[in-house]
């Protein structure tokens, strides 16, 4: 009997880190079968991609501790990366009246501006006309895509990309922060570090994060012990845009042009990334060292893929599984406590 | 605690109010300077693309339409397009300008945003009859088969349809007397970059050898995967620039991962955007290097949104920049971006497809048949193949 039990415990402690087990073992074999893997310039490479994808996730991952989701995350992406490369550029073609580029601070505020605009119109509906973000959000993905479709027939552009991008915008962005071992790490690195402590700060240290998980496990309750339901979910799918618009300050300088492509998809991956990192749909779960994790382990896999030239049909197949496999991990847990 | 959150909400929400602001004043500005500004540039660029290119097309269409424009009577009946989405940066140029020659020719129009779902399309295509449109021109989405052309052709029930850029099959648009297409022989695209780069390869061939070891390593960059132009591109781009190579005596192109028996990198969203080449590239040269002497040194791509994704990533890493090395880049389309970079010498060069000749080509065929005359009535024979189709042609575009 107890040797049955204690099986069981041993069993319970591989699938609950199933999904750990499973990157540790790909790591060790892509290590093998491609030794570059884990040398430096990899490892640089796979943190900044990482760096990247970051700040889109860390602020979706507060949508889905309120139970929701936010399908929106890369449309807005895409506007504030627009808005940024028409503005940081040396040709102005949607604004031909301009004759030199903006001030960068200038520009970062007005896309954090847009993208908390864009939040606080999910947050409002959600919160006021209880709707479910994914409707809400589904409804502002299309109006935010018409937006920037409007945006880039604006001037002269002709719905063109946006590019030839000035050299001070590109520099902040993409220029190195230093170098180890002759490789560079690029600044957007740093920006993104800065961003996951402020985001760490406002989930465990503020009376508005505590409040975030308090609405996310039981927004009656919450609602009963005196948590202004509405004005926390508001401000969730806020700081939640503004974290997009950063992230289009940043990818505008990243890829260096901009159209209406841009952020296409962002937010499954982003989605993906915090539910592996155990932000749970189920609401009211999730920390922002997970989120750290699930980004990083969904581009180390990505990477390695790449790296071992594993057919791109196969890619789709093997990210399906892994969001499948942790959802049903993730779900387990929650089923076995309850 | 709770003032602070005050504060930090007051500041919120005032910065969105001013966002707010400062966005509705920036659209009605845009409203009326938009019209007047885009019309006059509109002009600007047709009057150069016909003094650089000069081609027929463009003069042919643009006589009659002065005469139409003072004649008060505007034709009657009206013309629904239908684009395949209003996010693909070169069919927004070919829809600026359709836009502007449907305008100078008196035409009435709708545009359609068919946003890359041919349900949506063939949805639109069944509203534009209803409401009475007199002729459908159509950027088909699906070009996997001809069941989508077959079935818009058949509701179309006698309306003629103008099928452009996106191929349709010779058997689909023969099919009824009143269909043709505007198209460009996509497999061109391909020949064409290929033998720009087997050439630009031979003038500089060791200067591009990085590694010294006789033999160019080279990355491709596909759009999407069933595509017949993006299969078209990839297969050409390489087959073309290794035959021009081993003729002079060059071994062919090595493709950078011998591991890879696919020999491309494809957009994993089949979007073809800039962003799939950067972080592609990235990764590559975080594996091949200088330093390893195995560097990437050649880069080819599907199009030009691909080709500046790859441009971006290599000067992040130093290369293509003013004063170092530059790794070449060949990419398709001629975006007014691709443009910029290849006159900065960080991009070699493009194939230019002609938005404007292909737009001057589609208005003349809709006055032909608004005035019931011949369709191919004053389009430029050399470019007419048969009785269902013209090609628009294409050009090299490099900094010579």
């Amino acid at each position: 009997m107890a040797e049955k039990e204690k099986l069981k415990k041993i069993g319970d402690i591989l699938l609950n880190n199933a999904m750990y087990i499973i990157i540790a073992v790909a790591v060790v074999y892509i290590a093998i079968m491609r030794p570059t893997f884990i040398k430096l310039p990899s490892i640089v490479n796979i943190l900044s991609l990482t760096a990247a994808k970051l700040p889109i996730a860390l602020g979706i991952g507060g949508c889905i501790v309120l139970t929701g989701t936010d399908i929106s995350a890369g449309r807005v992406v895409g506007l504030t990366a627009c808005i940024s490369a028409s503005l940081l550029t040396t040709v102005f073609k949607v604004f031909p009246g301009m004759t030199s580029a903006a001030p960068l601070p200038l520009v970062l505020l007005l896309v954090i501006g847009v993208g908390a605009l864009v939040g606080f119109v999910n947050g409002f509906s959600v919160a006021k006309f209880k709707l479910h973000p994914f409707i809400v959000t589904l409804s502002t993905q299309l109006i935010v895509y018409g937006i920037i479709l409007m945006y880039l027939m604006r001037g002269v552009n002709n719905g063109q990309t946006l590019s030839g991008l000035a050299d001070n915008y590109r520099s902040f962005i993409t220029g190195t922060l230093f170098s180890i071992g002759g490789v560079a790490v690029p600044k957007y690195v740093l920006y993104s570090f800065i961003l996951t402590i402020i985001m760490w700060i406002i989930w465990n240290k503020t009376t508005f994060g505590k409040n975030m998980f308090a609405v996310g496990s039981n927004e009656e309750a919450a609602n009963v012990s005196g948590v202004n339901v509405m004005r926390t979910i508001i401000m969730v799918f806020m700081l939640a845009g503004m974290m997009y618009g950063i992230t289009g300050f940043l990818d505008g300088a990243r890829i260096a042009s901009a159209n209406a492509n841009t952020g296409l998809n962002y937010e499954c991956d982003a989605i993906a990334a915090c539910v592996i990192g155990g932000v749970s749909f189920v609401g009211g779960i999730g920390r922002i060292s997970g989120i750290v994790v699930g980004v990083l382990l969904l581009q180390i896999i990505f990477t390695g893929l790449n790296f071992l030239a594993v057919d791109a049909n196969m890619l789709y197949i093997i990210k399906g599984l892994i969001i499948l496999i942790a959802c049903a991990i993730d779900m387990r847990k929650y089923l076995v406590r309850k | 605690m709770k003032k602070l959150h005050k504060k930090f909400l007051c500041t919120l929400l005032s910065v969105s109010m001013l966002a707010v602001l400062t966005a509705c004043g920036g659209k009605d500005n845009s409203n009326s300077a938009a019209n007047t500004d885009s019309r006059a540039t509109a002009t600007n660029t047709d009057t150069n693309v016909a003094a650089d290119t000069d081609t027929n097309a463009t003069t042919n269409t643009d006589t009659p339409a002065p005469a139409d424009t003072s004649a008060p009577a505007s034709k009657d009946g009206s013309v629904a397009v239908f684009y395949y989405t209003y996010g693909d940066t070169y069919i927004s140029s070919v829809r600026a300008a359709l836009d502007s020659a449907l305008d100078t020719a008196g035409i009435k129009y709708q545009d359609y945003d068919s946003n890359n779902s041919q349900t949506t399309q063939s949805e639109q295509v069944t509203t534009a009859i209803a409401q009475g449109a007199t002729v459908l021109v159509v950027n088909l989405v699906d070009t996997g088969s001809d069941d989508a052309a077959k079935n818009i052709i058949t509701q179309a029930n006698g309306v003629p349809v103008i099928f452009f850029n996106r191929s349709v099959s010779e058997e689909a648009v023969t099919s009824s007397d009143k269909c043709v297409f505007v198209g460009t022989d996509y497999e061109m695209a391909g020949h064409m970059q290929g033998e720009m780069i087997g050439n630009y390869l031979l003038e500089n061939y060791d200067t591009l050898d990085l590694n010294g070891d006789g033999t160019i390593s080279y990355v491709m960059f596909k759009g999407q995967e069933g595509n017949a132009e993006a299969d078209a591109r990839t297969k050409y781009g390489q087959e073309d620039a290794d035959a021009i190579l081993t003729e002079a005596g060059k071994p062919a192109l090595s493709f950078y991962d011998s591991a890879n028996s696919n020999k491309y990198l494809v957009d994993q969203a089949g979007a073809w955007s800039s962003a799939a080449a950067t972080e592609y590239m990235q990764t590559i040269m975080s594996q091949y290097s200088e330093a390893n002497n195995n560097m990437v040194e050649l880069v080819i791509a599907n199009n030009d949104e691909m080709a500046i994704g790859a441009v971006t990533a290599l000067q992040n890493a130093g290369y293509n920049k003013e004063g170092a090395t530059v790794i070449p880049v060949f990419g398709v389309d001629a975006t007014d971006a691709a443009k910029d970079a290849i006159a900065a010498g960080s991009m070699i060069g493009t194939i230019k497809q002609d938005a404007e000749g292909m737009a001057n080509t589609i208005a003349n065929i809709t006055a032909n048949f608004m005035d019931g005359k011949e369709a191919f009535d004053g389009v430029d024979s050399a470019n007419v193949v048969g009785t269902w189709r013209v090609n628009i042609p294409y050009a090299t575009y490099t900094n010579d």
